[in-house]
């Protein structure tokens, strides 16, 4: 290995494993002082404090003692806002998210492929985001199981995940489980329209009730035979069905239903479908023509996780607009700005800015696109999404406000602990910059002799 | 106060908007706004006079003549429209629908196809994609080695001959990538082992070799009556301003092993190139300053070109070319749908590190000296093409609201898609 080899593994090592030796609550109480602190809870307080210990928030206000110990940090007039939380993600995933080959794939499951390892997990904290709702793909009526993870990188796959919080399915709706584009291209199945979809919803209801009600009653025959103590004959069991079993957990209110969906007729009919079967339906995810409906969503309580720009890359995505978010959340609808991207996901603050340009959202609500609102649509909001006492404590701070057009997302905690700090990535980067010059210089030189 | 200043200023643009589609006002005076001219000090309280779709005057204390229409653009500020520099508007309405896309050909050498054939002027994404200040697009083909002609054009008009400004405005090449993207069927591991990517490159000077062969028959042919022509050739006859140096080329390259490929290929070529692209070029960013070619920077809404590059590399990118005295300009990238981000992707390169004046630079002035239009395009000064864009703040700004583009003297209509949902759809009665 040449020298340079080497070094340019140290570099990588510091640009893509992250830092060590970061700051932890849990060693000692840290206290941020002197920042605007944007609560969403309540005011936003300029000059606060902030005390951490061991994973939580325990107090904000102003002008807080230190307590013994701590450490404190400088903010020094930035900005602080409660950690970015992404509502529909697929990164931290191994391999596909798309379960292509079959129409309903209720059985699968994220949890059993969370990839501690992706790289976009960093990418994540550099953008301030600190929890996501990493998700099935959009192949299946019924799709796989979403899990919510905090974004603690460097940690197993089991650490990342965000206990508590709601587990999800994964529908879809229009042209994706249609197939209408690329999605399976070549290939016929059923369905080709969009009654096609919701008939195969509704089919694997009535599957899933009549499987719940067959293993209900070999478990009443089972039990009376072991009752009897050798009078009656024990039962055979029913096939086990995992795909029916993921279905049945929908039934049964187990799982939170996530349903991809464009159009707003579609989004109506798969209400109607959900309140017949008692179906706890959450969120549509992307929603883009969900500002049609705000009457409807409001009244059965369906909130939006939704681009705020991104459109006309699909027939169904063309009957949108910018001002979608802004308009959906001033009638009353619970919007999320979310990512669904990789890239997309380390600037949502960007994107949570045009609301206020497109829709005339208040900056206050914007910033709840990002914070409180996505919280609630994944069920974790007694931990997160606002700054307040009890809370974990997921950070993000930048050097500006986060709408503000120049800002930069210089900091970003997870229960106490800093994950990503940008002033530390830019020292250990010049380090490793300045090493790697020094050492090809020797190299030039040589190839001067020879 | 400020608010009121505003509304006023909106009612002010609403009507201008309104007496736009009727007859074209000869004379056009916008007064009291904060203009940044771009080329010149910024002017508080200032005043332009456009006249015949020129810029007439600017200045401080300027008298409206009593023939021409005027704007008071109390509290907003006024700039020359941004001009991006990669897009491929009218050519592309929804992207997963085939029958409405026409920027990409089928083969890998098509330099004669030109993007003025197939404009669509009423596309949407012209609409849409001018709410925050473009007036003028670089609309590119894409795909292949030789995508073709692109042309630029001013974001309205009636027919595309009534919107270009540049129907011939350069050609592509589209280098070769190291390694190759996946999908294109060579191992990353082969590439180890053989450069691929020089091969490739002989490709395209062969290709070039063979058009110079075809000029130079066809010119001794010209002249003496004994030497056989050769059989028409389109590509070739495409090619032939390219090699003269007349017609710019826009290189796609990434890395920075195959930017310093690219310097060297321009330089033997003898070609008059623009790079776009250049992800890694803050790692050879004085090689590309020494060589004198301007960089059309991709959408920043991008991550790094390799992991190592370091989370931030596209910001960075940009800076660092700044600094080394590159000359660079915005785009808004392949997706017209996208096309308003233009100004966006600029605020992020300022996050980072670019001065805000460098960044509306490289959205005004410097793409047009790019295109070789500075004589017309890219700043606030008398003998101009009026294309103005006039904001309630900096236009960097995701919240600012750009409330009238000027174009060709001409305040121009600025409905949209978005706005003819945006109004139908707030009047639906709340329940």
């Amino acid at each position: 290995m040449k020298p340079t080899n080497i070094v340019k593994a140290i570099s990588a090592a510091v640009l893509i494993l992250g830092l060590s030796g970061l700051l932890s609550a849990a060693e000692k109480p840290i206290l941020l002082r002197n920042g605007h602190i944007i609560t969403v809870s309540g005011e936003t307080i300029p000059g606060g404090d902030l005390l951490i210990q061991g994973t939580k928030i325990v107090k904000v206000g102003k002008s807080l003692s230190v307590p013994p110990g701590a450490a404190v940090i400088d903010l020094n007039g930035r900005w602080v806002m409660p950690g970015i939380i992404d509502s529909h993600s697929h990164i931290a995933l191994e391999g596909d998210v798309n379960e292509m080959g079959d129409l309903i794939t209720a059985e699968v499951d994220c949890k059993d492929i969370i990839n501690p390892q992706d790289i976009n997990i960093l990418y994540a904290l550099t953008g301030g985001v600190t929890s996501i709702h990493t998700m099935h793909g959009s192949a299946n009526p019924i799709g796989g199981k979403g899990i919510v993870l905090k974004m603690r990188w460097g940690k197993s796959a089991a650490d990342l995940i965000f206990a508590g919080a709601p587990l999800t399915s994964k529908w879809a709706l229009g042209e994706n489980p249609k197939q209408s584009n690329s999605m399976g291209m070549g290939r016929a199945r059923y369905p080709k329209t969009r009654m096609g979809v919701e008939e195969s919803i509704r089919d694997e209801f009535e599957k899933a009730k009549d499987y719940t009600r067959t293993w209900a009653e070999y478990e009443k025959k089972a039990k009376a035979a072991k009752d009897s103590k050798g009078k009656l004959t024990p039962p055979l069991p029913p096939k086990k069905d995992y795909r029916l079993e993921g279905v049945a957990d929908i039934l049964s209110g187990k799982l939170w239903v996530r349903c991809h969906a464009y159009q707003s007729e579609e989004m109506l009919s798969i209400i109607r479908l959900c309140r017949d079967y008692g179906v706890k339906l959450v969120c549509f995810e992307h929603g883009l023509e969900g500002y049609r409906i705000t009457n409807e969503l409001v009244k059965y309580g369906v909130a939006i996780s939704t681009f705020v720009d991104f459109w006309a890359y699909k027939w169904e995505a063309y009957n949108t607009m910018p001002q979608a978010a802004a308009l959906s959340a001033n009638r009353g609808v619970l919007v999320a700005l979310n990512s669904d991207d990789a890239e997309r996901m380390r600037h949502l603050f960007n994107d949570a800015a045009k609301t206020v340009r497109f829709g005339g959202a208040t900056q206050d609500e914007a910033i709840r696109m990002l914070t409180i609102n996505p919280a609630k649509i994944m069920g974790v909001d007694r931990w997160v999404g606002t700054i307040e006492p009890g809370k974990d404590a997921d950070l993000a701070v930048f050097n500006r406000h986060p709408l503000d057009p120049f800002t930069v997302c210089e900091m970003t905690m997870v229960d106490g602990t800093v994950y990503f700090d940008r002033a530390k990535y830019l020292e250990e980067r010049k380090k490793a910059e300045e090493e790697e010059k020094k050492k090809k210089e020797p190299e030039k030189k040589n190839e001067g002799e020879v | 106060m400020k608010k009121l200043i505003i509304i006023l200023g909106a009612t002010v643009f609403m009507s201008a908007a309104i007496l736009s589609s009727q007859a074209e006002p000869a004379r056009l005076f916008l007064k009291n706004a904060t203009i940044v001219p771009v080329v010149g000090e910024r002017i508080e309280g200032g005043c332009i006079l456009v006249e015949d779709g020129k810029i007439k005057a600017v200045g401080k204390a300027l008298q409206a003549p009593a023939d021409a229409k005027v704007i008071d653009a109390s509290g907003m500020f006024i700039y020359p429209g941004f001009i991006d520099s990669y897009s491929h508007f009218g050519l592309a309405e929804i992207g997963a629908i085939p029958s409405t896309t026409d920027y990409r050909e089928m083969g890998k050498e098509n330099p004669e196809l030109r993007v003025a054939w197939a404009i669509n002027p009423h596309s949407v994404h012209f609409g849409t994609g001018r709410v925050t200040g473009t007036t003028t697009a670089l609309v590119a083909p894409s795909g292949g080695t030789f995508p073709g002609i692109s042309a630029l054009v001013k974001m309205d008009g009636w027919t595309l001959p009534e919107m270009a400004f540049k129907e011939d405005a350069t050609s592509f090449i589209n280098f070769p990538m190291t390694p190759r993207p996946v999908g294109e069927g060579v191992a990353v591991q082969k590439e180890a082992k053989e450069d691929v990517t020089s091969k490739l490159v002989e490709k395209i000077r062969d290709y070039l070799k063979e058009a110079r062969r075809y000029i130079e028959l066809k010119k001794l042919a010209a002249e003496d009556p004994s030497v056989k022509p050769p059989e028409y050739n389109a590509k070739f006859e495409a090619l032939g301003p390219v090699l003269a140096g007349t017609l710019p080329v826009i290189i796609s390259v990434e890395k920075a092993k195959d930017i310093e490929l690219a310097i060297k290929f321009v330089q033997d070529e003898k070609l008059k190139a623009i790079f776009r692209g250049c992800a890694q070029g803050f790692k050879v960013a004085d090689k590309i300053k020494q060589s004198g070619i301007p960089v059309i920077i991709d959408s920043l809404y991008t991550g790094p070109s390799e992991p190592e590059d370091g989370y931030d590399a596209p910001y960075r990118n940009v800076v660092e070319l700044a600094k080394a005295g590159v000359l660079i300009s915005f785009s808004s990238g392949d997706s017209p749908a996208q096309g308003k981000d233009l100004p966006y992707h600029a605020a992020k390169a300022v996050a980072f590190g670019l001065s805000e004046d460098e960044a509306i630079r490289a959205l005004t002035i410097n793409p047009a000296k790019i295109f070789g239009v500075a004589d017309r395009l890219g700043s606030i000064e008398v003998g101009k093409d009026a294309d103005l864009l006039i904001a309630t703040g900096d236009p960097l700004d995701m919240k600012t609201e750009v409330k009238q583009l000027v174009i060709n003297g001409r305040p121009i209509d600025m409905s949209n898609w978005w706005e003819t949902l945006y109004d139908k759809f707030k009047k639906r009665p709340e329940k």
